[in-house]
This record gives structure tokens, sequence and C-alpha cells, in this order.
């Protein structure tokens, strides 16, 4: 058992628990509120459990992704996705400082890596195209296509 | 307006065709509770929304769910990719190839397509995230069944992955509703409809 399932540690309201008012009217819906942005999954481990926060990581029968597809986009889905799960939790929580920066961090890798995968695989968006010495946006393969083992 | 990213959210690398689970999994693309039906009901519900908080959360969210069309259309394509007509008709395909040959296109598993009648729009805040909550929960229970009837691991990586995503929406759209709320009037928050109010 890992700690994350520590049944001692839910019972308490730490990061798997969110706070409700205590007054609130009656026939109204309300989702507990997240705490905080932290505890937060590093982010390769983040877009492996499709969550940056081991608060939301539910998964049916506790069973989990230990990894994800091995793709040369593998580094900068982990980043672009773990600043897009983020910018979530600051949609409801614009005011949290610490998220913010932390958003801005993970901005400034995305924007690393994707210059990084552009230059060795192609553009991901049109605009890197400035940089570019010919009109390589068509060269397959394509996000959708893997040609690997059927068929060949 | 929206720029294409050349790259999915999460990587969708399939190495079995397995035209029997694409005939499942194709109801996350257009079914009732499925990605199609996810990111057009959002992406339509932000223009009468009454705080800019409810409008970056669907906007944000919708915008994702087009993400996760595009990851679902991919697995029904690799599902599918180089089968010759007699694994099609071994595996009941027959009757989605004969209209489709082997293109994406949105419908349910019984084979009805998709249909606008699956979502709404009511211009009404506290309806309109109702339902959204409720879409997640929908589109998370699918996913759990694809889950009981797929043995395929490559497959069911992709799906956990989507599937956890409508747990993390459930919880952003629940904040989105609790803000809201709070908002109106406490005596009686169904006094109005803030995207239509009572002097107009």
């Amino acid at each position: 058992m890992n700690e994350l399932n520590d049944p001692s540690r839910e019972a308490e309201c730490g990061y798997k628990c969110g706070s409700l008012r205590e007054c609130a009217p009656l026939a109204v819906g309300a989702v507990p509120e997240q705490q905080s942005a932290q505890p937060r999954y590093k982010t390769e481990k983040a877009l492996v459990r499709g969550t940056l926060f081991p608060g939301l990581d539910l998964p049916l029968g506790n069973i989990v992704n230990n990894s994800a597809a091995d793709v040369p986009t593998a580094e900068l889905m982990a980043i672009d996705f773990a600043a897009h799960d983020l910018s979530l939790y600051l949609d409801t929580h614009p005011e949290d400082r610490e998220a913010f920066e932390t958003y801005k961090d993970l901005l400034t890798l995305a924007r690393e890596g994707m210059e990084r995968y552009s230059r060795l695989y192609g553009p991901v968006c049109k605009t890197q195209l400035a940089d570019m010495d010919g009109y390589t946006w068509l060269k397959g393969p394509w996000p959708w296509e893997y040609t690997g083992k059927a068929g060949n | 307006m929206f720029i294409y990213q050349k790259k999915l959210q999460y990587p969708v690398k399939i190495a079995n065709t397995n035209p029997t689970l694409a005939k499942i999994i194709i109801s996350q693309y257009g079914g009732p509770n499925g990605e199609l039906g996810a990111s057009i009901r959002y992406l339509s519900q932000r223009f009468s929304m009454p705080s800019d908080q409810v409008k970056g959360v669907l906007t944000d969210i919708g915008t994702e769910e087009l993400g996760h069309l595009e990851m679902v259309g991919a697995l029904v394509h690799q599902l599918t990719r180089d089968l010759t007509p007699e694994e099609i008709k071994k595996h009941g395909f027959d009757a989605y190839f004969v209209d489709h040959t082997v293109g994406v296109y949105p419908q349910a598993a019984a084979g009805v397509p998709w249909d606008a009648l699956t979502i709404n729009v009511t211009g009404d805040v506290i309806a309109d995230l109702t339902e959204d909550m409720a879409a997640e929960q929908k589109a998370r229970a699918v996913y759990d069944n694809i889950l009981r009837l797929s043995d395929d691991p490559d497959v069911n990586n992709v799906i956990r992955f989507l599937r956890q995503r409508e747990v993390v929406h459930y919880q952003r759209f629940g904040e989105a509703l609790n803000t809201v709320q709070e908002k109106l009037d406490q005596s009686n928050v169904y006094y109005m409809n803030p995207a239509f109010p009572m002097n107009r």
C-alpha cells in the first residue's frame, strides 16, 4: 500500500478532502473546494495518471497507469499537460500566487520543450514555421497515425 | 478562435487492431456521453454565462474535450487499420464498414449518429453547470464500462487517462458552480437568472 492509499491519511481533512461552507442555502449543489495546488505529481507522472493532483486521482478499482506509450512528444506532452491541469485549477483559484508562479515556470518549460521538439520533428504550431527552411507543416506522421506492429 | 497543435494531449499507440473494440469505443467519439457532445456543449454554453470564471472554465474544458475527441478518433482509427474484408465480417464490423469504410464517423456504439438532443444549452448557469457535472459523470461511467469490456493494455492505458480527466473536470465545474451560487441572493438563489434579469 502506498502512502496515497493509507486510510489513516484519508480519514483526516488532508489533500484528498476539501472544504464546504458550514451554512449554505437549501436546494443547491456543492462540491468540496480543493484547498491547495499541493501536493502535485511531477509532470511525467501527472500525464500518466491523468491529473497533476494526487487528491483528485481516483482510479477505477485502484488500477493505475504506470507509464504512457513511448513517443517523441512525450516530454512536451507531460509539461503541456501539467500546465493545462494547473490552469484549470487557477480558473477556479485565480488568487493562488504559488500556483500561478508554478504555472509560469511550466509555461517557460513548455515553450523551450516545443522549440526542442520542433527542431527535431517539425512544427507543432504553424507559427514555428517562421524559423524553418521550408513548409514542413504537412509532413507526416500526423498525431493520430501509428503504423507499428499491425499489418507490417 | 482556435489554433491546432500538431500533437495529441496523451499518446495513442495501439499495437493490435481490434474492430470489435473500435465499435464500442466509437461511442465516446459520437455517442450520447461522448467527447463531441462534451466539447460542443461547453463551447456553446459559454456565450450566455454571467461570470468570467465560468466563461473561462467552459472555454478551457471545452477546448480540452476537442483534444479528447481527437484521441478517441485516433483510437478508432488505429484499431481498424489494415483490416481485410474477412476480418471485417468476422468481427461484425461490416454494418459500420458498408457506410463508412474505415473512416471515423460520430455515432454511438449501437449505430445511432451523434445528436444535438444529447446536450443542452439552457442559458441558465445553474442548470448548465449541473448538466456539465452530470455529463462528466456519464462519460466517466462509459469509460468505466470500456475498461470492463477491453483487455487491450494499449487501449486501456489511454482510456484510464480520459476517465481521470472526467473526474478532474467534475471538480472544476463543481467549484465554478459554488462560486456562481455564492454571488446569487442567498435567501433565494432561484430569484432570477443572472443571464436574463427580471427587469428586462
